[in-house]
């Protein structure tokens, strides 16, 4: 079945409201295409969940289309400094942080995937997250009576993951670091898949490589060259600095509405 | 004079010993290179564990912008990627996770969540990362800081993002390290003095004798300049 279409249709599909995961980490592999085409079109009350984001996150809050973010990090690493417009969204009270150690975040996913509830968690003995956020409890070993904590499952709506190769039956594969993708995959209810490139039919049946995202899963595939940029693509381009600067340097989310028109990219 | 951030590195790499299992996370230059470090000196057999998943990456060509890229991948003999780690340390089978914070206490509580409220936070932190599940399930917690000042050690954190097994903190000045759940002075930099910690800590040093940690050796200063030749590990003093 050909899911191909256009970054615009794809995710027309994801509604205000939605529970959206993105793939990657940081600043690599991070589907900012996507990204840019939530803010361009305007989605509101977002609730955004990643392992540790930085200028997607970012992004969406100073788009104004995040209501909730759960995740174990938000910030850009050492060279970028702080997520200032996540960061001044949530003191604002604009954002609400659902903080997480990265872990649960996948615990969580890992919940959903498997169909059940809840998971149970080594460690948050003593953290105050546990006291504060109702999505952990504890919970006890029927087996031992050993006490642990507890992390409500995550479902997200979507998945929205940038893959190097994917086909237009929706098939998709990961090269060199897979952070959480393939876990998001399962957990979500849906996939919106943007590739770098997109093969054939019959081209990861004739070869060695598999996909890691099976085309049943995925609602929609979107050829998305430097889909990830500014951010990186493992084997494809490393971040772009300059337009990495000029994210940060913009002043509010009419500026941002110019960045994403003016980035000359898909 | 040595640098902060060479005597920090070096000092890091010092507490990984041969055939530790290590971790280090995002926004961590400094651990990645005392990890490499270790491994290129006394501890060649040490397991270098990242985010990536690359399983003890040869020779990485670092970069400025990430200490989870694909560089940690390419070269690397194996894959154990992200949630795998984390489930190695669950099973108690990772030695040694470095982890960072904003506020710390003489008890070994790390605040890396907020400052104020939780709900209406004066200041929101990046997050704990893995913190509050790696800090009480890896052997040894290590933690560093480039700050070292009063808000930072400080009498009491604004809130507990992890509390566990912290072994030893490591900073611009000193190297404490946990006794009987209490961080106790353990070394005092070359270019620093006991005065100087106690004015710039927030809580009482206790020590049983004050040693000086030794300076980083011609060795370690060769192999860092080999390991880290952009000097990506003056990152956080920048």
């Amino acid at each position: 079945m050909n899911k191909l279409c256009t970054l615009a249709e794809a995710i027309s599909l994801v509604h205000d409201g939605d529970c959206v995961g993105l793939g990657g980490n940081t600043l690599n592999r991070a589907p900012m295409a996507a990204v840019f085409e939530l803010i361009r079109q305007g989605r509101k009350n977002l609730r955004v969940v990643k392992t540790a984001g930085a200028m997607d996150v970012d992004a969406l809050c100073l788009g104004g289309c995040a209501d909730v973010v759960d995740a174990g990090f938000i910030s850009y690493e050492s060279q970028y400094g702080l997520a200032q417009r996540y960061r001044v969204s949530v003191q604002k009270g604009l954002v609400r942080a659902n903080e997480h150690a990265c872990y649960t975040v996948i615990s969580a996913l890992r919940a959903a995937s498997y169909g059940i509830p809840f998971m149970p968690v080594r460690g948050l003995k003593v953290s105050d997250l546990r006291q504060v956020n109702d999505y952990f409890a504890d919970v006890t070993d029927p087996f031992t009576g050993e006490t642990l904590a507890a992390v409500q499952a995550i479902r997200p709506d979507f998945a929205i993951v940038h893959a190097q190769t994917a086909d237009a039956n929706g098939n998709a594969c990961f090269e060199g670091p897979p952070y959480e993708d393939v876990l998001l995959s399962r957990a979500a209810k849906k996939v919106i898949v943007t590739a770098e490139r997109i093969v054939g039919d019959g081209w990861f049946s004739a070869g060695e490589q598999k996909a890691d995202i099976p085309h049943f899963m995925t609602a929609a595939v979107v050829h998305a060259p430097r889909g990830a940029s500014p951010c990186a693509c493992y084997g494809y381009y490393e971040p772009n600095d300059s337009l990495i600067r000029a994210f940060l340097a913009l002043d509010g989310e009419a500026a941002l509405h110019d960045f994403i028109r003016g980035r000359g990219e898909p | 004079m040595t640098r902060p951030c060479d005597m920090m590195v070096v000092a890091m790499a010092r507490l990984i010993g041969d055939g530790d299992t290590v971790f280090h996370g995002v926004s961590s230059h400094m651990p990645m290179i005392a990890t490499l470090l270790a491994k290129r000196t006394h501890a060649p057999n040490a397991v270098h564990l990242n985010i990536p998943g690359g399983v003890d990456p040869v020779k990485p060509a670092l970069r400025e912008y990430t200490s989870a890229g694909g560089e940690l991948w390419e070269s690397a003999c194996a894959k154990l990627p992200l949630m795998e780690v984390f489930d190695l340390s669950m099973r108690g089978g990772l030695d040694v996770a470095f982890l960072s914070g904003v506020q710390f206490d003489a008890l070994g509580h790390v605040n890396a969540s907020v400052i104020g409220d939780y709900r209406k936070p004066k200041v929101r932190l990046p997050g704990g990362a893995g913190s509050a599940v790696l800090i009480p399930t890896a052997r040894r917690a290590i933690i560093w800081r480039t700050k070292h000042d009063k808000r930072t050690f400080t009498g009491k954190v604004d809130f507990v993002t992890a509390r566990g097994n912290v072994s030893d903190v490591v900073t611009p000045l000193c190297v404490f390290t946990m006794h009987e759940g209490e961080l106790i002075l353990k070394s005092v930099h070359p270019n620093s003095s006991i005065e100087e910690v106690a004015a710039n800590t927030g809580f009482p040093i206790r020590y049983f004798s004050i040693e000086q940690t030794p300076p980083p050796t011609q060795e370690e200063l060769r192999a860092l300049r080999e390991i880290d030749p952009m000097d990506y590990r003056s990152i956080e003093f920048r």
